[in-house]
């Protein structure tokens, strides 16, 4: 076993730590703190665990986990508290809990994601249960040496090495990895078992450097985020991109419920039997039909098309505009979920492609595709855009009114016609 | 009591009244008697009401701060959780969070005419405002009230409504849309009382409550009068969990109605899209 030459004193910010001495390092870390680590599981999935002996699992640094760390701070359901009603009255059981953690192997875009749940949390009013969980957390940020498929970090500006926010961030050297320390509680951790560590050499330092260079160069997609934006804020996305959007939407909440920064949460009750119960919250998402219904029924977002676009609003505007930076980290883990394939990828590539269309030339191209594709015919077409000047309704809204296409032939008229990812395979099938 | 922000804290009901067949109003008093003591609050805050074993609900504040002890929420039964409210008895308890929310910008309204347009439950946050005003009464110029409702049987606080009047510079007008046999008031939505209304001279600031619907028709006449954008001042009703900024359900745009909100000036409301 390779000795580390550092003698506990560690004044340098950037250590090398052998790989060899990596599970002797988390073996110790589950002594003082509670660990989680991404590990492959026996179904070939990768996902962070709660880690009690490091030797019993195999962890994984090479696949990204396919859910962001999130539970971790605001689990899926979580209970709030606990009450009673006796005679003299309700008590309260708080569930807020803290223990102390350390996150190991988190990816660049899911550390982006924990400081933006801290902006959320932190902001106003404070939220104890998310608080508490992360006051006692460490995070050690594992450097991507290798980006995944859909991953596009580099574009928001989130990876895929991080200059700021991690305790400790690792870069993989192959026989090593490169240890940056970068807050005081990071500095801790490793002062505690120092023997592993050696301070970094001007080599190691180049060698770093080479490792982040190369695997900036190697990401597939690269999106113009502020030129996305933009479009959003000019309102230059064609309605019938959102109408799209809104027909390919299954409601299933996937892309929310897998987002590293997507927060939002839904508050209720769960009654125990007789005088008892809890509260509890569970994420939600701004794309389910209930989420902004009022209870008189009015919904000011009825629609789906509505919904998606709220989605993206949200992340790409108004959070830039807020915190000046869109809660998009690009993980990439939306366009591994989504099938209807209306994911923050998808929609930033289909946006920047889009020419100036107008909504009017759009539909009048509408006519000609379904044309095309024989369903519907030329008589059939010019009576429905004869009567569609005179009722001013979108063409497809008028076919449909009159019977003559239904709305998923549209629908996938359109995607083709958008370019959608997706639809225009389906057709040329 | 507690740092936990969702945390709430039991009150108990001293009275309920019958306003209509679809409307109570509750007076609450927090059993913690430091709270009781502490409790404050401005007109146009919300409170998220618990219901144990049934969830939590924002309802508007319908009682005036001016009248200490007496913390009053006016419920219309509109969905599972009000309806459980109006199953309470006095004595019983439920749990409360807040005061919540941007109230109504009340130095900005010291020395002006104030006009009041409500429909339906909508009076009810204004109520704490008519009250306020009411209460400081030489702080504030003419007061005019509007109010429309469905039927004469949908009227809430008849017992002001009839008292307001008889104040100095007070004028009081109800609506209805759909007349019963004794009603001898106006029929037609609530911009059919303009007319009736003295609304001549400057300095006047309007605040509206109501269904979307009403508002914007208010909205449209007030600005054809001559009201300046920052003269209409609304209440906007959104879904909200948590009523501190955090769970998102209350958002329109980049704002949130429970924090940024939900009083909001016609302005402001003008920059918020209406559908995202």
């Amino acid at each position: 076993m390779r000795r580390a030459s550092g003698k506990g004193e560690m004044m340098t910010d950037k250590l090398i730590l052998y790989k060899e001495h990596l599970n002797s390092f988390l073996r110790k870390i589950t002594k003082g703190f509670e660990l989680i680590a991404p590990v492959r599981n026996t179904y070939g999935d990768t996902l962070f665990e709660v880690i009690s002996s490091v030797d019993d699992v195999r962890i994984d640094l090479t696949n990204r986990p396919i859910l962001s760390p999130k539970r971790f701070f605001m689990p899926q359901v979580e209970t709030l508290f606990a009450y009673r009603y006796d005679k003299s009255g309700y008590t309260f059981k708080d569930a807020a809990d803290s223990t102390p953690r350390v996150i190991f192997g988190l990816r660049s875009c899911d550390t982006r994601g924990i400081l933006f749940y801290d902006l959320i949390f932190q902001e106003g009013l404070k939220d104890k249960y998310y608080l508490d969980r992360r006051k006692d957390t460490i995070l050690i940020n594992l450097g991507c040496n290798q980006p995944g498929e859909n991953c596009f970090c580099k574009s928001a500006q989130s990876g895929p090495f991080l200059t700021y926010g991690y305790d400790i961030q690792l870069t993989d050297l192959g026989d090593r990895f490169f240890v940056e320390i970068g807050r005081p509680r990071g500095r801790e951790l490793l002062a505690g078992w120092s023997y592993f560590f050696r301070p970094a050499t001007q080599t190691d330092i180049d060698a770093q450097y080479e490792v982040v260079l190369e695997s900036e160069s190697k990401f597939r997609h690269r999106l113009d985020f502020d030129a996305a934006i933009e479009k959003l804020i000019n309102q230059e996305v064609d309605p019938a991109v959102w109408e799209e959007l809104g027909n390919r939407c299954q409601n299933c909440g996937g892309c929310a419920y897998v987002c590293p920064t997507c927060y939002c949460f839904n508050i209720f009750d769960s009654p125990g039997s007789g005088k008892e119960g809890e509260r509890l919250r569970t994420w939600d998402a701004c794309t389910f039909a209930g989420f902004s219904r009022l209870a008189g029924g009015y919904n000011p977002r009825q629609d789906k098309a509505q919904r998606i676009k709220r989605r993206f609003y949200h992340k790409l505007f108004y959070d830039k505009q807020k915190y000046n930076i869109p809660s998009c980290v690009g993980c990439g883990r939306c366009a591994d979920i989504c099938f209807g394939r209306i994911d923050m990828l998808s929609f930033i590539r289909l946006i920047s492609e889009q020419r100036e269309r107008t909504h009017e030339s759009a539909h009048r191209r509408l006519g000609e595709l379904l044309l095309e594709a024989g369903l519907i015919s030329r008589k059939d077409l010019d009576s429905a855009i004869e009567k569609q000047a005179a009722t001013g309704k979108p063409l497809g809204a008028q076919l449909i009114e009159m019977g003559m296409a239904d709305k998923e032939a549209i629908a996938r008229a359109l995607g083709y016609q958008l370019k959608i990812p997706g639809t225009t395979e389906t057709i040329e099938d | 009591m507690s740092n936990n922000i969702y945390l709430p804290h039991i009150a108990v009901i001293k009275d309920i009244k019958e306003e209509t067949g679809d409307i109570k109003t509750f007076t609450l008093a927090f059993k913690d008697r430091k709270l009781k003591k502490s409790f404050s609050f401005r007109p146009g805050q919300f409170m998220m009401v618990s219901v144990f074993q049934a969830g939590e609900v924002p309802i508007s504040i319908s009682s005036s701060p001016t009248q200490p002890g007496n913390l009053q929420l006016s419920i219309k039964k509109a969905g599972s959780l009000t309806g459980k409210i109006h199953g309470h008895k006095v004595g019983d308890e439920i749990g409360l969070r807040g005061p919540y929310g941007r109230s109504f910008p009340v130095e900005r309204l010291i020395g002006k005419n104030l006009l009041f347009v409500a429909g339906g439950i909508g009076l009810a946050p204004l109520r704490s405002l008519i009250n306020y005003a009411l209460d400081k009464r030489a702080e504030f110029g003419r007061v005019t009230i509007l109010h429309g409702a469905r039927t004469p049987s949908d009227i809430p606080f008849r017992h002001e409504l009839s008292r307001w009047p008889k104040e100095r510079d007070v004028k009081v007008l109800v609506t209805v849309d759909r007349p019963d046999s004794k009603w001898r008031g106006n029929v037609g939505p609530v911009t059919t009382l303009w007319n009736k209304a003295d609304l001549s001279g400057q300095d006047t600031l309007a605040i509206i409550c109501g269904p979307p619907v009403m508002i914007s028709f208010v909205v449209m006449d007030l600005l054809k009068m001559g009201f300046s954008e920052d003269d209409i001042i609304s209440t906007l009703e959104r879904h909200m969990k948590c009523g501190v900024g955090k769970c998102g359900h209350c958002s329109i745009g980049h704002q949130l109605t429970c924090v940024d909100g939900p009083v909001f000036t016609y302005r402001e409301m003008k920059e918020l899209p209406t559908d995202l």
